[in-house]
């Protein structure tokens, strides 16, 4: 166990400064002579490791200090405390050591020159990343092949649509062969077919080049698809940090029981066993505590005629949306506070 | 080498994508014939109401030949030590835009500065015939020492450094405030006199010109233009690059010192 985390983060904070005021004319009179200043806490001590060759999920809602946190690491901000270190180097130091083995693709931001053909800008990137001719090549052709990228490169990008646009930016941003990767919400606004794509193209990138890869997304479809690990953050604190597949056993203590029964009447009988959350016809979903789920799903079994039974755990989208809106899924359960 | 490679890689690119725009690249280009025929026309009709010479403090004449070389000459200087960071640099920090220029492991200087040259090449190749034909049509005085003229041209390459380092330090102050229009302003106001825009130096009044002597806008506008006209006296053409030197030196550390502070101030959300 020599192998050292790609990426350490020990008590990273971030506190915007932020100026206020009311609307209308007056209060911008006011502000001229007065100021007021509101401190933000954007990351409010956030510690975690990555290790080298993995995809961890990064997770949390709109503010929750995700983006924040990767610009830190990226070398894009000063933290206002706490320390980092991403392949040894201090990412704000901005050392062109660090920033040639990094990549941060930014969902929302472009990397490529809006007028010309994205072939261009990959030449760019050839030249200001030092990469040989020949490693060039061999990374290009692959990721045309992956990608399918060879029907765009002679169109000016901004005649391209938004998904190619982002198959471009993902290229534009792998060429140089990083081994830390920050994605953030690399499939924003791309329709499903490209989302596909665009996570098969991480995972097999990975694979092949064993990239740390930290990424957010809104999608839930892109963490599932991708990580094991996912880091929950919100209002800057973080909330969990684990296998995907434990979060939901963490945050959400419920089971899911689906019956097919003979005949719809009957359906209507199991509601007294917990609570329905979808009946159609002689199939109905319960929602059970997890601790009560056997107990249940055996008085079930004897008393009513039963033709199928599943037992699952509700869907991961389901658990997020809780983390993400501080509600709970059943009434009687409260979100545990600090998970981690 | 690698810079080479950089610079060719990125001048490609900008001359790629400048050439997207030709027609509003012309039209920026013909802009900066105004200016300088304005000040000539002005210059030319003060001449003639003078009786067809003027005279400067020192005793120095200058006749409509006089004005047409130097104000042609100082047209061509202008041109290729134009910069206009301020303006772009400001809208990058607003809209974002610099943040993916900020993770290259380069300073984003390299890529603005072949966009600066790579538009002097474009331009300059357009331009070439109407200078000639403005040449041919003013009757300019000829330059009175080739040897100042030859000196001319390293001093234009320092004086397009000078300005762009320090229009980039003006940039900069966009990471405090992305209102730097008003800086910029007084920096343009001080440059059309200081830098001898509207008369040559020789005939501000006395104190001006005292000003002027030392203030960083000669060294990027009237040194360069008056050896090519052959205007120094020789005993001034060391004294005037050793002070585009300092020039640059002080641009260049103002620079360093104003990036280092600027780009940890930089903390835009969302950008």
């Amino acid at each position: 166990m020599s192998e050292q985390p790609h990426i350490v983060v020990d008590q990273l904070r971030k506190v915007y400064r932020v100026h206020e005021r009311e609307a209308g004319a007056a209060a911008s009179v006011r502000s001229l002579f007065r100021r007021r200043y509101r401190e933000v806490e954007a990351v409010r001590g956030i510690s975690f490791r990555v290790m080298p060759g993995e995809i961890v999920g990064f997770l949390g809602p709109n503010g929750a200090g995700k983006t924040t946190t990767l610009k830190m690491l990226s070398g894009l901000l000063f933290p206002t405390s706490g320390e980092a270190r991403v392949l040894g180097f201090v990412p704000w130091h901005r050392n062109p050591g660090y920033l040639r083995q990094l990549s941060y693709v930014l969902g929302n931001r472009s990397q490529l020159v809006w007028d010309i053909p994205a072939m261009d800008s990959f030449l760019v990137n050839q030249a200001v990343y030092q990469i040989p001719e020949k490693q060039f090549r061999e990374t290009l052709d692959e990721l045309i092949a992956l990608l399918d990228l060879e029907p765009l490169l002679k169109k000016p990008v901004r005649g391209l649509s938004l998904g190619e646009r982002m198959k471009c930016e993902l290229a534009a941003s792998l060429l140089h062969r990083p081994s830390v990767l920050f994605l953030d919400e690399p499939t924003l606004g791309v329709d499903v077919t490209m989302q596909g794509r665009i996570r098969q193209f991480v995972a097999e990138h990975n694979r092949r080049h064993g990239a740390t890869v930290l990424l957010t997304s809104h999608y839930m479809a892109d963490v599932t698809a991708l990580c094991r690990r996912v880091i929950v953050i919100n209002k800057g604190q973080l909330l969990y940090d684990g296998d995907l597949t434990t979060l939901s056993d963490r945050i959400a203590p419920f089971k899911l029981v689906t019956l097919d029964l003979e005949s719809p009447e009957e359906a209507a009988h199991a509601e007294k066993y917990g609570t329905v959350v979808e009946r159609n016809g002689a199939k109905v979903t319960l929602r059970l505590p997890r601790s009560e789920t056997a107990g249940v799903v055996a008085r079930l079994l004897t008393d009513l005629p039963v033709t199928d039974l599943t037992v699952s755990d509700p869907p991961i989208e389901e658990v997020i949306e809780q983390i993400f809106h501080g509600r709970t899924l059943d009434a009687g359960e409260g979100l545990p506070h600090v998970l981690a | 080498m690698y810079w080479l490679d950089v610079y060719r890689a990125h001048l490609k690119v900008a001359i790629a994508t400048m050439l997207q725009y030709r027609f509003a690249v012309l039209i920026w280009a013909v802009w900066g014939f105004v200016g300088p025929l304005i000040s000539l026309a002005v210059w030319s009709a003060a001449t003639a109401a003078q009786g067809g010479q003027i005279a400067s403090a020192s005793g120095a004449q200058f006749s409509r030949s006089d004005f047409a070389a130097y104000f042609l000459v100082f047209m061509i200087v202008s041109h290729l030590t134009m910069s206009w960071e301020a303006f772009e640099f400001a809208w990058r920090v607003r809209d974002g835009q610099l943040s993916p220029r900020l993770l290259k492991p380069i300073h984003p200087i390299h890529l603005d500065a072949s966009y600066n040259i790579g538009y002097k090449l474009i331009t300059s190749a357009m331009l070439l015939p109407v200078w000639g034909l403005l040449f041919f049509l003013l009757a300019p005085t000829p330059p009175r020492s080739w040897q100042q003229f030859l000196l001319g041209i390293p001093a234009l390459a320092l004086a397009a450094v000078i300005r762009y380092v320090f229009q980039y330090s003006l940039a900069v102050i966009a990471f405090w405030t992305t209102r730097v229009e008003a800086i910029n302003q007084l920096y343009f106001t001080l440059d059309a006199f200081l830098a001898g825009r509207i008369a040559p130096i020789a005939l501000l009044p006395g104190w001006l010109a005292s000003v002027a002597a030392l203030a960083p806008f000669r060294s990027m506008g009237a040194f360069p233009v008056e050896l090519f006209l052959g205007q120094v006296p020789p005993d001034q053409v060391l004294p005037g690059f050793a002070l585009q030197v300092f020039w640059l030196i002080v641009a260049l550390t103002l620079l360093r010192v104003l990036w280092a502070a600027g780009i940890r101030q930089y903390s835009a959300v969302g950008a």
